[in-house]
């Protein structure tokens, strides 16, 4: 799953991965979504996290549709 | 007597002082607010989810010197206390470049920490305690 946070709360975008092992249309569509926005989103400047249960987050940098969740936080400030 | 002109004038006073008032309590049932919630429940432990909600922050350690702490508070705004020996040595100020909800601010914080310290670091505005010591409770 993708978590783009935004003022919206978090959008999500799900995938089955066995699906799209599978070759699943509406699954492979599903990843290729999630792709797109991860690079909209990290061309902004924004950072994506791989999380793992029972495994600390990881900065990733490059998509990963194996991932149980990807979360993208928006670019950082000083305030 | 108070006239219905009388009437309006006076909810139309109290009404922003009022909406003022119940605002934040608003706010926290909205639809944002909720999913947001949700994200930060995924992502604390049962102990940190306690740690955020009776002590009102949230305590991050450090990746990489074994001794600091960021104290990440609950509420938006404030500032990030960094903790090095149990003493409070710094605040930091580091805000996304978009509004979010609170809890997605939290988990913001934390993956930053955790995830990403160095470049977090990098852009806090950081403001030193110089002579007081730690309040740590």
């Amino acid at each position: 799953m993708l978590r783009v946070m935004s003022r919206r709360g978090d959008d999500r975008v799900s995938w089955d991965k066995q699906k799209v092992s599978a070759g699943d249309p509406e699954a492979v569509a599903a990843v290729r979504e999630a792709e797109r926005i991860f690079a909209q989103e990290r061309a902004k400047g924004a950072t994506a996290f791989r999380m793992n249960p029972g495994k600390p987050a990881e900065r990733i940098e490059r998509f990963d549709q194996t991932a149980e969740q990807i979360v993208l936080v928006p670019r950082v400030v000083g305030g | 007597m108070l006239t219905t002109l009388s009437w309006l004038l006076i909810i139309a006073v109290i009404s922003p002082v009022i909406w003022l008032i119940f605002q934040p309590y608003l706010k926290k049932w909205s639809r944002a607010e909720r999913r947001a919630a949700n994200l930060l429940r995924d992502v604390l432990t049962p102990e940190q989810c306690h740690q955020l909600l009776w002590h009102g922050y949230l305590e991050v350690q450090s990746p990489s010197a074994a001794g600091r702490v960021y104290r990440v508070p609950r509420v938006q705004g404030g500032f990030v206390q960094v903790i090095e020996d149990g003493r409070a040595v710094m605040r930091l100020c580091v805000q996304p470049v978009e509004r979010l909800p609170e809890a997605d601010v939290i988990v913001l914080h934390k993956l930053m920490i955790e995830a990403n310290e160095e470049h977090y670091l990098q852009n806090a505005n950081k403001y030193l305690c110089v002579d007081h010591p730690s309040p740590l409770s």
